[in-house]
């Protein structure tokens, strides 16, 4: 039992009261509102959620074996597909990871693309939240698939950015280790204006929306309280922990690309609930907007793709060593953890762990969900923005 | 505190008490098995390493001497590597590696951090490296009955499952 | 402003089936046609959204593309689908879920593998955990390739479907041509890794031309697209062993 909720994860249903009138119910594996496939299996004593089993890796590809077989370069589109939602993260940290085990040098054009590009894709990742949270509250055909089309609508305008510069919607394969592959095009600068200055009064609309439906405050207000200290003690970090009252951010606590050198906000909120959750996702969506206007003016010129003299991108090889870099991805910390020395002399690595926030999100929710009723589970889940390929991976 | 402080401090903390003599170039701190809880629990009350943030184990099979008689270099083990982090700047990241044979288990974490239930069973369920006094180690990624560890290096990546692949 | 609409005009489709008379309108025509033209407008999805996939599904379900508009509405449960779209990886752990879900939809059914994965397992076609491709278990009509597809991809996959269905209805082809067995060869991954050195370079080529055969048979003519294969030495077989994937009897999928 967890000392600060008062909630057992591993309760023992032969022990609970034997006059009540418990049902078990499977949400998921196949369940619209779990945003992919996961099953959590619910205890029920009349409405009330007594116990919640989670299971996972019903989208688990192996994709740690497959990094073991494949060379650092082949690696990259791989883990595109991990968190799909935002893949420019997973490149990133995987080159991340490589750079600083090798002390290879990023340019700093590099670097700041880097940036601008984290900073829209934690903008389309938090739209597409907002999307289908607002369907998971409201029903496919209700009310609540109005915001989905108008987050849809703004994510679409996003991605087109990205098409702009890579050729793709998603799966970008856009980060090499050493840097960037895509330069961005002066209409690139000009269309992520035009498109941000759209995107921040939407954003206002939408917040109006959120905070004058009284029905969405009466299934947001008081659900799912997640408490600092288990957020923490849980390994989540992010836009969850933050909503607890958990002042944390890598991006200005332990600076990587050229964070160091811009002042970012850190919003928190100590309430916990769904509805904390949701204003701090709304203000780093205008947080990420800001940062993307104070630094796309001034990208400096030069090369995107540097490599140390006799090195080429298709030659990193990681001898021995072990070494983990992280970032803050929509979801949290992301990490990559590298042991050196696999085949062919390192030019792959011999095991390669993906520190996926989503599977820390999810492992909470034996603690929020006994309390609640079913409705407020979909409410939670939703909030909780897992990514099931990258919980399982 | 920078980060250089904070490691520091950290590696002064591992050789005045937890009897760790050298600590390698570009690797992490190799701790024993024993003092393994103890050291997560120091970093956690006294210095404030409240985030769990990974455990990463790893499989390494038996190495030996083709040229002198397969003489055994090293035997068969694990190697589990733990990552604790501090809130707030700088954000140091305290991350230690220990060994342990085959028959042997490492102590779970799980009493002073809640989420090492669920990335201790990801870890026996991919490696097979067993964490003793676990509350519930049962598998979390592959279907209950599965056979083998598929992250061991004695696993073939395209092992079968019949009648679905 | 009043707008004029006496110049507008506008007829149903489905007078295009029914004969005027002053006074009264007969259709003439078999019941058939209007099955047809009911069905194929009125697909409603079972979105098995389970990766990448999903995503561009939903972005296809959203405002810019909108499949609502050819009838197409995702639904949450099998019962009430006629189109299974596979969107996504599935592994070993989902699998049976999906052939459950498939089997609880009601006939007449079709399937639509949309992405890579689904179609033959992508980069992750050789892993323990992943099904190389979801015709080895279910019957697949329309493949949509791309990892993911555009919407647009997915969309021109549900036209062609709809040309399906009223070709199968108008007799031009016969069910069991639109919706064959899969070929045996894609039932097992056994093509060898890349940097596999026993991999046999013909084995890429095999595969492009199977799958460019998939589902049509004879009725397209493809011998066009397949290059002249160039004859290669037999390698040297230690121990004349065959093809890994000549133990695929005892293991052949269902």
């Amino acid at each position: 039992m967890h000392s600060v909720t008062g909630v057992d994860p591993h309760l023992d249903i032969e022990s609970y009261d034997p006059s009540a009138d418990l049902m078990v119910l499977n949400l998921g594996p196949q369940h619209p509102s779990t945003h992919g496939v996961f099953r959590v299996k619910l205890y029920l004593d009349g409405e009330i959620i007594i116990k919640a089993v989670p299971y996972a890796g019903y989208l688990h590809r192996g994709v740690e074996k497959l990094c073991e077989e494949l060379t650092f370069v082949q690696v990259i589109p791989i883990v595109d597909k991990n968190d799909y939602v935002s893949p420019m993260m997973n490149e990133q940290a995987i080159a991340m990871a490589c750079e600083a085990m090798l002390g290879i040098e990023v340019p700093p054009r590099a670097l700041y693309l880097r940036t601008i590009f984290a900073e829209l894709q934690r903008l389309a990742s938090h739209l597409l939240w907002l999307g289908t949270f607002g369907m998971d509250l409201g029903g496919a055909l209700g009310g609540g698939a109005s915001l989905f089309m108008y987050c849809f609508r703004e994510r679409e305008t996003v991605l087109g950015l990205f098409e702009e510069v890579t050729g793709c919607r998603f799966h970008y394969n856009t980060h090499a280790v050493g840097g960037n592959r895509h330069d961005i095009t002066p209409r690139f600068t000009q269309d992520t204006k035009a498109t941000l200055e759209v995107i921040e009064k939407r954003i206002d609309e939408y917040v109006e929306i959120f905070s004058s439906n009284g029905i969405y405050r009466d299934r947001t207000w008081g659900i799912g309280v997640l408490d600092g200290e288990l957020a923490s003690s849980l390994g989540i970090t992010g836009p969850l922990a933050r909503a607890s009252g958990v002042d944390h951010d890598l991006r200005r606590d332990a600076p990587y690309h050229i964070y160091g050198e811009l002042e970012v906000n850190v919003f928190t909120e100590s309430a916990g609930d769904c509805f904390a959750r949701t204003l701090v996702r709304l203000n780093e969506m205008r947080e990420s907007i800001r940062i993307v206007r104070e630094i796309i003016d001034s990208v400096p010129e030069g090369p995107i793709l540097g490599m140390k003299p006799g090195k080429s991108p298709g030659h990193i090889k990681i001898d021995a060593g072990q070494g983990y870099s992280c970032l803050e991805s929509p979801r949290g910390e992301l990490g990559t953890y590298v042991i050196g020395g696999g085949n062919s002399r390192g030019a792959s690595a011999y095991r390669l762990k993906i520190r996926s926030p989503s599977l820390h999100a999810a492992s909470c929710i034996p603690y929020l969900f006994p309390g609640h009723t079913v409705s407020d589970a979909v409410a939670i889940l939703g909030t909780l923005d897992p990514i099931m390929g990258e919980v399982d991976r | 505190m920078t980060r250089d402080e904070a490691q520091e401090r950290f590696v002064a903390l591992l050789q005045e008490r937890f009897g760790v003599s050298e600590i390698p170039e570009g690797n992490y701190p190799l701790v024993d098995v024993a003092h393994h809880f103890e050291l997560a629990r120091a970093l956690r009350d006294e210095f404030g390493y409240r985030i769990y943030s990974f455990v990463v184990a790893s499989h390494y099979p038996a190495q030996l001497d083709a040229k002198n008689d397969n003489a055994v270099i090293d035997t068969e083990h694990y190697e589990v590597a733990t990552g604790l982090r501090c809130i707030g700047a700088p954000a140091h990241l305290a991350s230690w590696r220990v060994r342990v044979e085959l028959d042997q288990s490492v102590p779970t974490l799980f009493p002073l951090f809640a989420g090492a239930d669920w990335q201790e069973r990801e870890q026996y369920d991919l490696v097979g490296v067993r964490f003793a006094d676990h509350p519930d180690l049962r598998r979390l990624m592959m279907p209950e009955d599965w056979e083998g560890h598929p992250l061991r290096k004695d696993y073939a990546i395209e092992t079968a499952c019949p009648p679905w692949r | 402003m009043a707008v004029d609409e006496t110049q507008r005009t506008y007829d149903h489709p489905l007078y295009q089936h029914v004969e005027r008379m002053p006074g009264l309108s007969v259709a003439l025509g078999n019941i058939d046609q209007l099955l047809t033209w009911g069905s194929a407008n009125s697909l409603w999805i079972f979105p098995m959204a389970t990766s990448c996939c999903g995503i561009e599904f939903m972005a296809a379900a959203a405002s810019a593309v909108d499949l609502d508009r050819m009838g197409s509405i995702p639904r949450g449960t099998p019962r009430q689908c006629d189109v299974m779209v596979v969107a996504g990886t599935i592994t070993v752990k989902m699998a049976p879920r999906v052939k459950k879900l498939w089997e609880q939809m009601p006939e007449p059914k079709w399937c639509v593998a949309m992405g890579s994965c689904a179609i033959s397992g992508d980069f992750y076609r050789d892993i323990y955990s992943v099904i190389p491709g979801i015709d080895t278990f279910i019957p697949v009509d329309v493949y949509v390739p791309g990892c993911p597809p555009n919407p647009e991809a997915l969309m021109h996959g549900l036209l062609r479907l709809q040309e399906k269905i009223r070709m199968l209805r108008e007799g031009k082809l016969t069910r069991e041509e639109l919706r064959p067995e899969s070929p045996p060869n894609l039932n097992r991954p056994a093509i060898g890794r890349l940097h596999d050195p026993e991999r046999d370079p013909l084995t890429s080529e095999e595969q492009t031309d199977s799958a460019a055969g998939l589902g049509f048979g004879d009725n397209l003519n493809l011998a066009r697209i397949r290059r002249p294969r160039p004859t290669a030495e037999p390698r040297p077989q230690p121990g004349a062993e065959p093809q890994p994937a000549a133990d695929s009897d005892e293991e052949s999928a269902p």
